[in-house]
């Protein structure tokens, strides 16, 4: 424990930035949300009025949450942005604590710190205490903020309890993949796939057999069902997990040398092979393990989308009285479902674009863009060679979460070729992919230092409009930025040329903008 | 006949004076080595020679061309040994030879095994599993097996054990045989004497002294012990004479080299029974320069 106070308060200062972000973006969640359903269902008829068309809709069921919880307008609100404030307070977790453990042992500023008077264990104690202290926050602004729109104070407690108690799971889970994994990237990749892990799992739960949402810390957060039943022991059982994960964390670290993973890496080869020749070569090289992770993965989460397809088509049999208010009937309802299902697959691919792109930022602040700019490499051949793999590979993750929906849906129903005609779906979104990955671009090739602002700024605002531009009540001038709103609806509008060629006009001349400003700028700095 | 000629060279990041009007000029052929205190600015001089960073203001010529707009023809030309070496992780070392060399337009098989070989270098190791000299190694092996015509070497041997030292020795006096040349930033002064031609010395971002080591010499001072039949007198009158002890029939000072003849000539005068000069170290022209106030 030895120096854990000390490194508590250094973390803290390394983190003052971001950390308020996280925090405010939390809270910000819930602020809008729960002005914005108690506006619209405000009165018990309305909400009766919800609950009636949402009870058996399971394309919504699945995006948010159990319909028990719409019992209140509370309730309602905890149903529609829970597992997404989830997601956020996770991938919070997952980045403070990685970066205070496995990122500090990885760059050796940790060894500098353990050859101080400071105990095995006290990085671990010091990050998972900032993401406690964190979460902690999150829980006060969310309670503030639900208690303040005048929700009842005890749900507002449990939600914000609920919500915390997710987070903690996720940093611990962290902690036990710093101790797994040799490189920060290992462990980002093993724990964003658990957070997407999570959020499927209870999709498939709460939309088919919940019993698969109990295997997820974001269903029981769910399933605490604040405002209605209040169950509290829920949270005692993230509490629980969140313990016993440090624990085995600390007992892995206790395990390993200094600077290793619990995986040894084994060497190599003594001679490059012909591949590795090239810009384009090493970039493959080192996005490679990305990009399979992301398009099984991605493809993963089609399957579990298209899966619940059939379900849709059943509630319609059911209940055709819905199909005859929709101009398409049944087939839009179905298709609608597949629209919103694959625009969420090209936000994902859009995310690891993004990624990929900034990639190109790390490496060059890390001083390994200096040896290889220092042969006969241009630098709109390095620049070029990290956005060539952002572009490809984030064209291979939406065709693999197209392909995954369309194959699931098919085997469903019975019609193998939705597996072909939903890779193609996807591709109509590919432009506005693109455009997204090109905002990264110009910000690498501009601002160097804001590039990673840019890009995932240019992403959450496309996040915000496609998911939430109706409770945030956007106005159209501000739907209009996000290149998503100009992507064609597929499979429910037909795809029609012009857009898509304006969107890849537009990405074209931001990636050749980023790669004309690259030139002119100083590299490293 | 120059492969690098810099003149009047400034650059600023931000608020901090990195380079202040330095000027470097190379020969074809010599070895130079390029000497400062940290900080001094040598480090930034090599990013703008590789066109990685665009020069405020000054002259830059390398190899008869511009490093920021003819970048990548001239790194055909010349090959690169960063301070710090930073490897990729999960890519061996014979990876990152191979690739640096296949970037610089091919390189020489046999070369590249026969450094690996006097290196004691095994190149199927990862990043992380080389030691900082091994790292250090991975990227002299890939400078070396290169026939580039220029070396750019930024403290090259900083974490080489002394046997690996004096193999990096040979291989630069084998570079220097080929006619090519070596631009070498080093902090130890030993290498450099050992291997320069001529040396430029910059503080604060601006060239205090070029040239060889004996012409340095020459401007540094001398120290001088002698003993005499007459009492020691006017020396303190005498210019270039310091730091003068006189203690009878003895006296101990030391002296600028254009201030010894007329040294010398007192001194006859004086009846000289015995007398040591001592031409000053490496070290103590280099403290000199490294600490005094501009
Ligand atoms: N990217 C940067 N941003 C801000 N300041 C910088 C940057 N790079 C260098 N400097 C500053 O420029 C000056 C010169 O640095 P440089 O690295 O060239 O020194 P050096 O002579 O190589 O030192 P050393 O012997 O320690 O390697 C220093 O004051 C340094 O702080
Ligand atoms: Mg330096």
């Amino acid at each position: 424990m030895t120096g854990t106070g000390t490194l508590l308060a250094f973390n803290l200062r390394r983190d003052r930035v971001a950390l308020p972000l996280w925090i405010g973006g939390a809270g910000l969640l819930f602020l809008v949300q729960s002005t914005q359903s108690q506006n619209l269902y405000g009165t018990p008829e309305e909400l009766a009025a919800l609950r009636a068309t949402l009870g058996g809709n399971t394309a919504v069921i699945a995006m948010s949450g159990p319909v028990e919880l719409l019992d209140s307008i509370g309730g309602e609100i905890v149903f529609e942005i829970f597992a997404f404030a989830a997601i956020v307070v996770a991938l919070m977790n997952m980045f403070l604590v990685g970066r205070h453990t496995r990122g500090d042992e990885e760059t050796g500023r940790a060894e500098l710190i353990r050859s101080a008077r400071v105990g095995r264990r006290s990085p671990v104690y010091a990050a998972l205490a900032l993401a406690a202290l964190a979460d902690l926050a999150v829980g006060a602004g969310v309670f503030a903020v639900a208690a303040g729109t005048g929700l009842p104070v005890g749900g507002s407690l449990l939600v914000a309890a609920a919500l915390a108690g997710v987070g903690l799971v996720f940093a611990a889970l962290t902690a036990v993949a710093a101790q797994v994994f040799e490189h920060g990237r290992g462990v980002y990749g093993a724990v964003g796939l658990g957070i997407g892990a999570a959020y499927m799992l209870r999709a498939a739960g709460d939309a088919g057999n919940p019993a698969l949402s109990w295997a997820s810390p974001i269903g029981w957060g769910q399933r605490t069902f604040p405002y209605g039943q209040e169950r509290w022991w829920p949270v005692l059982l993230l509490l629980g997990t969140a313990l016993a994960l440090t624990g085995i964390a600390l007992l892995a670290l206790d395990r390993r040398d200094f600077g290793a993973g619990l995986v040894r890496s084994r060497p190599g080869r003594p001679r490059a092979s012909w591949a590795l020749g090239s810009p384009a070569g090493l970039a493959w090289r080192l996005h490679r393990g990305a990009v399979i992770g992301w398009v099984i993965g991605v493809g993963m989460l089609g399957a579990a989308y298209g899966s619940l397809g059939d379900s849709i088509e059943q509630y319609i049999a059911e209940n055709p009285e819905v199909a005859e208010f929709l101009p398409g009937g049944a087939a839009d309802v179905v298709d609608s479902y597949l629209a919103l299902t694959v625009t969420m697959g090209a936000l994902l691919a859009a995310a690891f674009g993004v990624a990929a792109a900034l990639r190109a930022r790390a490496e060059e602040t890390a001083g390994r863009a200096e040896p290889l700019l220092a042969t006969a490499v241009s630098r709109t051949a390095w620049l070029g060679s990290h956005l060539g793999v952002a572009l490809l590979g984030s064209a291979l993750v939406l065709i693999a979460a197209g392909f995954g929906e369309g194959l699931a849906y098919g085997l469903t129903v019975g019609e193998p070729g939705q597996a072909i005609r939903m890779t193609g779906v996807a591709l109509a979104y590919l432009p506005a992919v693109w455009a997204v990955v090109a905002v990264a671009a110009l910000g690498l090739g501009w601002w160097a230092r804001a590039a990673a602002v840019a890009g995932w700024v240019a992403l959450g605002y496309c996040v915000v409009v496609e998911l939430f531009a109706d409770s945030f009540n956007l106005p159209e001038w501000a739907q209009q930025a996000s290149p998503f709103v100009h992507a064609p609806e597929a499979p429910l509008e037909s795809v029609t040329a012009a857009p898509l060629i304006a969107l890849g006009v537009v990405a074209a001349a931001l990636v050749a903008a980023g790669l004309a400003g690259f030139r002119r700028r100083d590299v490293g700095y | 006949m120059t492969a690098i000629a810099i003149s009047g060279l400034t650059k600023t990041f931000g608020r901090t004076t990195a380079l202040d009007g330095l000027d470097l000029t190379v020969q074809k052929g010599e070895v130079h080595g390029f000497l400062g205190p940290n900080g001094s600015g040598k480090t930034t001089t090599i990013r703008i020679l590789l066109g990685l960073l665009r020069a405020d203001a000054g002259q830059v010529r390398l190899l008869d061309g511009d490093p920021w707009a003819d970048a990548v023809a001239l790194h055909r030309r010349l090959a690169y040994v960063p301070g710090d070496v930073i490897l990729w992780p999960g890519i061996t070392g014979g990876d990152v030879i191979d690739l640096l060399g296949r970037l610089r337009g091919g390189l020489d098989r046999r070369r590249r095994d026969e450094l690996l070989e006097r290196f004691d270098l095994d190149p199927s190791k990862k990043a992380r599993a080389y030691s900082k000299g091994n790292r250090q190694k991975v990227a002299l092996v890939a400078a070396l097996a290169s026939d580039a015509e220029l070396l750019l070497l930024d403290e090259p041997t900083s974490g080489l054990d002394p046997l690996m030292e004096s193999e990096f020795q040979r291989c630069v006096r084998q570079v220097k045989q080929e006619g090519r040349t070596v631009l070498l930033s080093s902090h130890i002064l030993a290498e450099v004497e050992a291997l320069c031609d001529r040396v430029s010395i910059i503080r604060l971002g601006r060239t205090v002294e070029s040239g060889t080591l004996s012409e340095l010499r020459h401007l540094t001072r001398t120290s001088i012990s002698v003993e005499t039949s007459r009492p020691v007198t006017g020396l303190d009158g005498l210019p270039g004479v310091h730091d003068a002890v006189v203690e009878d029939h003895h006296a101990r000072f030391d002296v600028d080299t254009q201030g010894l003849e007329p040294v010398m000539r007192q001194l006859a005068t004086l009846g000289v029974r015995s007398i040591t000069s001592t031409p000053p170290t490496l070290e103590e022209m280099f403290l000199r320069h490294y600490g005094e106030e501009s």
